[in-house]
């Protein structure tokens, strides 16, 4: 198993409306534990979090470097609705681990499309056993983006290998309909591809593959 | 995951917007759909209010309300009690209330001169 630590941010949100609030500014459809976008006006992404469903709060787990961009997008839209955002950040620790691993008390593990999520708290010692090397390879091998890599304010989620996590058919979200454009035309622009090395301007770089971001032929 | 101190772990300040004195306006058009809509009883209000979410980031609201839990002004406008959550007051004052009579995406429309831009059906603005 490898287990890598990630350099993420932990909020928790509570409140009656945390979950519609949080669906109605991204793009999967948000009804419990899940991965989803958050996209501007123009499609780009602002982060990639995922959702976990901690009792009657949720928990947002998103790249660290980006957190400040969605702080500040989501307590712009809070008005009347019953929401509050705390950071716990500092209380814990944020894994990815490449298999199953089982649960011990303080932690917390979701499966997600990049492998499972491990959130342990810091009295849990978890030892990472992957360095940065070897999981840019477990991505590449896999076709994962990462935040700072593929998942940057650049770049839509069709683009880098986030179509998953946009849903086809649920209501408006901003950014919705130029991605709702892009899909019903199929000119999606860019895509994010697994090649052989060398690679002409990779995002991510492996050993004998690489990850790039290329322009789709239609 | 270490929620146990979340409760008392400190929130993150939202900065709340300032309470803006709301002045709104109701078209003639609007005014005769609501007399339809309220008869005679004038003891409900319309709350007219802002959600987050819709292409474009805020969303109107319109109910027709009895009461509200809700941080509200109270305005009068054609003779009828209109309620503005002071939250969304800043994103709704000078707005107009409008009523566009057409088979598809007609009903009640709010002309607002804060919005930068609207999405397509008119429900969603920045």
């Amino acid at each position: 198993m490898g287990l890598f630590q990630l350099d993420s941010y932990v909020l928790l949100l509570s409140g009656n409306d945390c979950l519609t609030f949080i669906d109605g500014l991204s793009t999967n459809k948000v009804t419990g534990t899940c991965t989803t976008v958050f996209t501007d006006q123009n499609a780009k992404i602002i982060d990639m979090v995922d959702v976990i469903t901690v009792g009657p709060n949720i928990a947002l787990v998103g790249h660290a470097g980006f957190k400040e961009n969605l702080v500040s997008h989501l307590i712009s839209k809070i008005l009347q609705q019953d929401v509050t955002i705390r950071d716990i950040t500092l209380n814990n620790k944020v894994y990815l681990s490449t298999e199953e691993c089982s649960l011990s008390e303080g932690v917390t593990v979701v499966e997600t499309f990049r492998g499972w999520l491990v959130v342990a708290s810091n009295a849990t010692q978890l030892q990472p056993t992957m360095t940065l090397e070897e999981f840019n390879d477990y991505r590449v091998e896999h076709l994962i983006p990462h935040q700072g890599y593929e998942i940057t304010s650049n770049n839509h989620p069709l683009a880098c290998g986030l179509g998953h996590l946009v849903h086809e058919a649920k209501g408006c979200y901003i950014g919705q309909e130029i991605l709702a454009r892009m899909r019903s035309r199929g000119r999606q622009g860019k895509e994010l591809v697994r090649l052989e090395n060398p690679v002409e301007n990779p995002t991510t770089s492996g050993k004998t593959h690489s990850l790039a971001i290329v322009r789709t032929s239609n | 995951m270490d929620c146990g101190t979340c409760d008392s772990g400190p929130a993150i300040v939202i900065n709340a917007p300032q309470v803006v004195q709301v002045e709104l306006t109701m078209t003639q058009k609007a005014t005769e759909m609501l007399e339809d809509a309220f008869g005679d009883d004038r003891s409900h209000a319309l709350l007219v209010g802002v959600l987050s979410g819709g292409c474009s980031g805020y969303m109107y609201d319109l109910q027709i309300v009895e009461n509200t839990d809700i941080d509200c002004q109270e305005l009068e406008i054609n003779g009828f009690r209109v309620l503005v959550p002071n939250a969304s007051s800043h994103l709704l004052n000078g707005i107009e209330i409008d009523y566009v009579d057409r088979l598809m995406g007609g009903g009640f429309k709010i002309n607002n001169p804060n919005a930068s831009s609207s999405c397509g059906c008119g429900e969603s603005f920045s």
